[in-house]
């Protein structure tokens, strides 16, 4: 057995089931042990992730230098991207990133083009919302009217001449609305333990698969 | 522990009890012995399928879906984009939508179609990266794998990935956009643009379900992604423990009633019970 034999297919899975086990004992049982256990590996994991990062920005510069030599298409974007890349990494090395001038300038860019996307969602959201309860049949039609009364009712113009419908309102979110969303998010946790099963056994073959395959 | 002085067997039970409640935390006892009947459970379904025993599990129509979109991105000559959301892969959700997306990406580069993909998480970008350079070694394709040329990373923010995706989308016009992972409102801005270019839209989370279903046109609800993950791969073992976790939903269904009735009759010890 080679030694990258030995790493993906037993020490992989050994770090697997001794992390998933750390996090298990330190959440339901009192050990200090398995605490420190823990925290370790969730700070090698930490360094990890942090190790990716960089990775994900040589993958990113790679592309788009080749791209830019190239004078592919939006080769001037990926430029732009290239110049604000390398000018936010001296900034931030320079003046530190919990600087004034840092922040404001992170937060003025940043917390701008969120605000544009958000108004783009909003656009996005009617967009859907138009396909989506168009009445076909009788199941839609009740969707649609659900709907339409539950948009209704959250609208300004309709809620404060008539405070008397918001009861109606708390009822619809409160019951029919919330019952469903709590069946799912049960089910949806029953469905990650079984999943962390498989991990344990061996059958989920998602990302463990490409350690088997590589 | 000593228990000298001790007359009968019978007086030792509080005792033990007391001493096993030291080392429980408090308000996790009954969440433990859920998760160890979940346990036990799957682990009986998984040997009864060992020895021969095949589980019916209903078709889900997102599942098949995907086989279709596979087809047509083919007859169109689109590549299909798979998306595993903005998640690390500590997150279950991810780790379903990567199982699915191995075996999309490997039944795409059997057929010829290019799989495409970007995330959030850097680590899952990595993840990806693999499955697809996996998929292609599977496929006996392995000189068309590069680095960077299916997946791509627009930085590790909510809204960067979803406009990078959407960037993506338009870019490339897949001609099947599958979204299967964690997702909040970023869901919005690439779904809607994938279903401008006329791709088909298939979708599966839990927490933005309601947002999803909105731009697609098949959805795998809540827990079916989970399912779907150990059914895509035809694997019996894998499908045998969605049977120990139909009995456990079928334990808390129970619980649920039962629960119910009692609440109405004004009784709280299976509220407290729960809570211990």
């Amino acid at each position: 057995m080679s030694s990258l034999t030995y790493v993906r297919g037993y020490l992989v899975r050994l770090l697997i089931i001794t992390g998933c086990l750390s996090a298990l004992i330190s959440w339901y049982f009192v050990s200090p042990q398995a605490d420190t256990a823990f925290t370790e590996l969730n700070i090698m994991n930490m360094n990890i992730s942090l190790f990716t990062l960089f990775v994900g920005i040589i993958t990113i510069s790679a592309r788009y230098i080749r791209t830019i030599k190239a004078r592919e298409k939006y080769w001037p974007y990926q430029l732009y991207a290239m110049v604000l890349m390398i000018l936010w990494v001296i900034m931030g090395t320079t003046v530190g990133l919990f600087s004034d001038f840092y922040q404001t300038a992170y937060l003025s860019t940043k917390i701008t083009l969120h605000i544009a996307i958000l108004g783009q969602i909003v656009f996005f959201m009617a967009s859907g919302a138009y396909r989506v309860f168009r009445i076909r049949n009788l199941r839609t039609a009740i969707f649609a009217i659900g709907a339409a009364t539950l948009c209704a009712l959250n609208a300004p113009w309709i809620a404060i001449p008539f405070p008397q419908l918001d009861p109606f309102r708390e009822w619809l979110l409160s019951h029919p609305g919330m019952a469903p969303g709590r069946g799912i998010m049960i089910a949806g946790a029953i469905g990650a333990c079984a999943l962390g099963i498989r991990v344990f056994l061996g059958l989920e073959k998602g990302a463990l698969r490409v350690t088997e395959a590589a | 522990m000593v228990f000298e002085g001790l007359g009968n067997g019978s007086a030792m039970i509080p005792i033990i009890l007391s001493e096993v409640g030291q080392f429980l935390r408090t308000g996790r006892s009954f969440q433990l012995l859920l998760v160890f009947v979940l346990g036990i459970l799957i682990t009986v379904s998984y040997f009864l399928g060992r020895r021969g025993k095949l589980w019916e599990i209903r078709p889900l129509e997102a599942l098949e879906a995907i086989w279709e979109g596979v087809g047509r991105c083919a007859e169109m000559g689109r590549p299909v984009m798979i998306l595993p959301g903005i998640s690390g892969l500590g997150s279950p959700e991810t780790l379903a939508g990567l199982t699915i997306f191995g075996e999309v990406a490997q039944r795409s580069a059997e057929i010829g179609v290019t799989p495409i993909s970007s995330a959030s998480s850097s680590e899952v970008i990595l993840a990806s990266e693999a499955i697809i350079r996996s998929a292609f070694t599977s496929a006996g394709k392995p000189e068309l794998y590069a680095t960077g040329k299916y997946v791509r990373w627009f930085g590790g923010d909510q809204f960067s990935y979803a406009v990078g995706a959407a960037g993506q989308v338009i870019a490339d016009k897949p001609g099947m956009c599958l979204q299967i992972g964690y997702f909040l409102f970023d869901v919005i801005v690439a779904a809607e643009t994938g279903s401008r270019v006329g791709s088909i839209q298939i979708g599966g989370t839990l927490g933005s379900l309601n947002m999803l279903a909105m731009f697609c046109d098949y959805v795998f609800i809540g827990e079916e992604i989970y399912a779907a993950s150990a059914s895509i791969s035809r694997d019996k073992m894998a499908t045998a423990t969605i049977a120990g976790q139909d009995w456990v939903k079928l334990i808390v269904i129970v619980l649920l009633i039962v629960g119910a009735i009692l609440g109405l009759a004004g009784n709280t010890d299976l509220y407290k019970l729960m809570g211990m």
